[in-house]
């Protein structure tokens, strides 16, 4: 049965092999570099087509560009508040990266979310981004006193506090889009050939979209808190 | 009994415990709908239709608990990995009945995203125009709800596939 059912991370290309471990690209590293270039490219677009836009839109181009930056303002300064508006040149790029990344199971690749190197890697970039904000803002002393309150003795669990962030940051995108996964793999691979017809685009809808927009929200939305809070 | 039988006979046992959590988003999910069904009740024209919208959101969040107990124990019973690793049976087994009790901790975050998709669906009832305030909110708090869930389904996870003892 288990040789059926394939949901794991493969790897395509194998470069060298150490005690029998196989060292190479996986999957998650060619569809990571799929949904860079695909960015990537719309980024690029985007610069060439930049000469010609007006001060009144007049493409429907640009009206989605400017929907696609005000919205991020938007969005961020609500989230940080309106001194922060910078901060939406890290966490739009950030999101679209995100939501691209959980669609891909769209298209049959395996999302690059769906390995937990990928989000721990995006939740530690939140972790560090959390304490050296929070020390620019309140000075080296000033944030790392807030570890001993209210009282001293409670040292430890602020500590197990702070570092739990990441963890279970990396880990709700990745047991989201993990279980998605699961679900479909196990959906493709059990059912008749009848079942398959129509009946898959709603899990889809539900699994890949619904989830995949709502934990690319939730994550960005999380770190952002995290960061402006500990400006405060 | 031979280590085989045994691993698949404590990771049935597993998959029927993982499957208890589903008492969490049961009660959340019901809370909401009741919630929900209030506010369209008090305020139909305005508030029902948003405290509908909200309350499917979240209930769709409440979900998530049940969702992970099915995927632990759909692992367990058709892609179970402690079947072909070596080791002391004892432990193989233990593990995999292991991974199915750490699941029922989904009944708590279950519960407490269905309320709180309730008391949101309440809120958009009585203001509507806050709507989009009010989901961000219950989105956020819901998110860090889910959190020993979490802890739970990565507990589940490493004793499956991860070599511990």
């Amino acid at each position: 049965m288990d040789s059926n059912l394939d949901f794991g991370i493969k790897m395509p290309i194998k470069l060298f092999e150490v005690d029998g471990q196989w060292f190479g690209f996986t999957t998650t590293h060619v569809n990571t570099v799929i949904v860079i270039l695909a960015l990537t490219l719309f980024g690029l677009f985007v610069r060439a087509k930049l000469k010609n836009f007006k001060t009144i839109p007049d493409t429907k181009f640009q009206v989605f560009v400017e929907l696609l930056v005000d919205g991020f303002e938007a969005f961020t300064m609500s989230t940080m508040g309106e001194k922060n508006k910078k901060f939406s040149m890290f966490y739009g790029p950030i999101f679209l990266f995100i939501l691209l990344s959980n669609l891909t199971g769209l298209v049959g690749l395996r999302p690059p979310t769906a390995d937990i190197a990928t989000t721990f890697a995006l939740s530690l970039t939140t972790f560090f981004m959390v304490q050296m904000y929070g020390v620019r803002s309140k000075g080296f002393g000033g944030y790392y006193k807030e570890l001993f309150e209210p009282v001293p003795v409670l040292f430890p669990l602020n500590v197990i506090g702070e570092l739990s962030n990441p963890v279970s940051l990396s880990f709700r995108l990745f047991g989201n889009i993990l279980g998605g996964t699961i679900i479909m793999a196990l959906y493709y691979t059990m059912m008749p050939w009848f079942a398959l017809i129509g009946i898959p685009s709603v899990l889809h809808l539900y699994f890949d979209i619904f989830a995949g927009v709502l934990q690319t929200f939730i994550f960005v939305m999380l770190s952002m808190t995290f960061v402006s809070s500990a400006m405060e | 009994m031979e280590q085989h039988a045994w691993i698949l006979a404590l990771s049935a046992i597993g998959a029927g415990l993982a499957m208890i959590a589903g008492i969490g988003p049961g009660i959340g999910q019901g809370f909401a709908a009741g919630k929900a069904a209030e506010a369209m009740g008090k305020n139909p024209k305005y508030g029902g239709r948003p405290a509908t919208v909200v309350m499917l959101l979240g209930a769709a969040v409440a979900e998530t608990s049940g969702i992970f107990s099915l995927v632990v124990a759909i692992i367990m019973l058709f892609a179970n990995p402690l079947v072909s690793r070596g080791g002391v049976t004892a432990i193989l087994a233990a593990s995999a009945l292991g991974a199915g009790f750490a699941m029922i901790a989904g009944i708590g975050p279950g519960i407490g995203q269905g309320y709180a998709a309730g008391k949101a669906a309440e809120a958009v009832g009585k203001r509507p125009k806050l709507q989009s305030a009010i989901v961000r909110t219950m989105l956020l708090g819901q998110a860090v709800a889910q959190t020993t869930g979490i802890y739970a389904l990565i507990v589940a996870l490493l004793l499956l596939f991860v070599n511990l003892f």
